[in-house]
């Protein structure tokens, strides 16, 4: 599928060292096809001044540009409503803004909150920290041997009945995807709140709101799907949007600001207090055009094909432990390794030596860490522009990293 | 090619065999430096005593930690400049190498195997700009031990 689509990124075609790059850190972010970079290049040289603000004409047509992309992301994601899609500065400030608004007004002291060990901290801190502020139970559902969430664990805080279940769609350590359809109907029962936090998840598979069961939340960031730095979406559920206080006040939030007291803009500016990132949104708008384009679907076709292909090769190989599953269903191309012996700093160094781009560290997930007690892995993140050659050299390099790293016999 | 084609002897073998490792018996300071962003973990303990004329000693140190190659073996090799010296000397150690590592000077080439002294082969990190900061964590723990001792 993709000798044509690698021609669309041309930092794909870049040389380090003399060697053509090889970007398996797709997970921290993803790579921009020129398409995206034109419009927001574009937007800036023909069309730049502020939205929801002037009467003149150049104003309209950046508002007008700006607002068309809400109605992409409510089809892309398959909302009922443009009033429901929420522009903010990424994921973690989209779930920021909910543990804080829905926060403030639904939780109180003795409340149970649940996250799942695998949370990105993004979507962990959060809600830890207001479970501090109410005295509420904080709770975590633990993750079975093969890194999935644990079906008693997902039972024993069911039976909590927490107010609020925050959980990943897909794992940015392990590469797991959750069943978050059926949680989401089983919680719903209990009446919790769910938030999907889908900042990995969106950029592997189709993310639809009607697919993913009664949720009330949903966040994502552009720049892990094609898109720029800097803007990402809040999808929540209208009727609790209608009732959550502002999160941040200002500019184009208000309709009204009196000497005492003010009142605030309908739907979805009331959470959207200031001049937003327009040209980012522009770029998103142009992201989810370019993913259009080659369709969800085959994207997670042949994404699965390089699971496919890598995932045998790479628990094959001698010394190394792979933390994730080793079962290829229901997993994305995100593979976290560690090799006996070999710090994963060390190891990031030696595949960049051979040319190959990687994430070495704890990848903003301590508590899930922790757990493992690895202080860090090397993360390697594949996505629809990356070929199996690519993988294969992964694997190759990882072949002989036991042999680089050998410590001399005493 | 392997580990020591790229870091060179004195670093592989520092970081197979580190000196001074382990716990240190009636240490002044217990001093720990981590790096939150890659996990690096260094324990360092100071025997410091001040002699007659009010000068401070670093008569002991030793270290145990985890982490990658670089700053386990960074540790292993300052541990071996340090012990005996006067304190002041030793914070002039620190800032030189500090100096060495963060200034415009490039090093390009590993330095020689049998240049003398150990530290030179740490020089060779700065071709790994992003690792810099493995091979300081120890001597900035060190520089914040001997600070907190001083004011005690």
């Amino acid at each position: 599928m993709n000798e044509l689509i690698r021609r669309d990124f041309p930092i794909l075609a870049r040389r380090i060292d003399g060697k053509p790059l090889c970007y398996l850190d797709n997970a921290a972010t993803s790579q921009k096809p020129r398409k995206v970079v034109e419009a927001i290049s574009r937007f800036y040289l023909e069309t730049n001044a502020n939205v929801h603000r002037g009467v003149y004409h150049l104003s309209q047509e950046a508002t007008d540009a700006f607002e068309s992309v809400r109605g992409k992301v409510r089809r892309f994601i398959g909302a009922p409503t443009e009033r429901e899609i929420i522009f903010t500065k990424g994921t973690t400030d989209s779930i920021n803004l909910v543990a804080t608004s829905f926060g403030e007004m639904s939780i109180s002291e003795g409340d149970v909150i649940a996250v799942t060990r695998m949370e990105h901290h993004a979507n962990f801190v959060p809600w830890q920290q207001l479970a501090k502020r109410k005295k509420a139970r904080f709770e975590i559902i633990e993750l079975t041997q093969d890194w999935r969430l644990d079906p008693k664990e997902v039972d024993r805080v069911l039976a909590l009945k927490p107010k609020v279940l925050a959980v990943t769609l897909l794992s940015n350590v392990t590469g797991v995807t959750n069943p978050v359809a059926s949680l989401a109907a089983r919680f719903k029962m209990a009446g919790t709140s769910i938030l999907v936090d889908a900042a990995q998840g969106i950029a592997h598979s189709e993310v639809r709101i009607d697919a993913l069961g009664p949720i009330d939340f949903l966040t994502f960031s552009a720049h892990k799907m094609c898109g720029p730095t800097g803007v990402g979406v809040l999808w929540g559920r209208e009727a609790l949007l209608e009732r959550m206080p502002p999160y941040q006040l200002g500019g184009n939030m208000i309709s009204h600001v009196g000497d005492f007291d003010s009142e605030w803009n309908e739907l979805p500016h009331k959470f959207e207090a200031g001049t937003p990132d327009i040209a980012s949104v522009i770029g998103l708008g142009a992201a989810i055009d370019y993913i259009d384009t080659h369709g969800r679907n085959r994207i997670e076709e042949f994404e699965q094909s390089i699971t496919d292909h890598i995932l045998s090769r790479l628990i094959a190989i001698p010394g190394i432990r792979l933390l994730g599953p080793t079962d290829p269903h229901h997993r994305a191309p995100i593979f976290s390794i560690a090799i006996d012996g070999v710090h994963a700093h060390d190891l990031a160094t030696y595949l960049d030596m051979e040319g190959i781009s990687v994430r070495a560290g704890h990848h903003c997930a301590h508590p899930l860490m922790f757990k493992l007690g690895l202080p860090a892995t090397c993360r390697a993140s594949f996505s629809f522009y990356n070929t199996l050659d690519e993988a294969d050299q992964l694997v190759n390099a990882l072949s002989h990293a036991p042999s680089f790293f050998a410590r001399r016999r005493k | 090619m392997n580990y020591r084609d790229v870091f060179g002897e004195i670093l592989a073998d520092h970081h197979e065999s580190p000196r001074n490792w382990g716990p240190l018996p009636g240490c002044t300071r217990e001093e720990q430096g981590y790096n939150p962003l890659c996990g690096d973990k260094v324990t360092l303990r100071l025997l410091v005593r001040k002699d007659s004329s009010g000068i401070e000693h670093l008569e002991r140190c030793t270290f145990e930690g985890e982490g990658c190659s670089i700053c386990m073996a960074s540790a292993s090799i300052m541990s071996e400049m340090i012990q005996h010296k006067q304190v002041p000397d030793v914070r002039a150690l620190i800032e030189g190498f500090r100096e060495k590592m963060q200034g415009s000077e490039t090093v390009l080439s590993l330095p020689a195997e049998d240049s003398g002294e150990d530290i030179t082969a740490l020089y060779g990190v700065k071709r790994f700009p992003v690792r810099i900061k493995c091979a300081l964590l120890p001597w900035t723990t060190l520089k914040k031990g001997l600070e907190a001792t001083h004011a005690e």
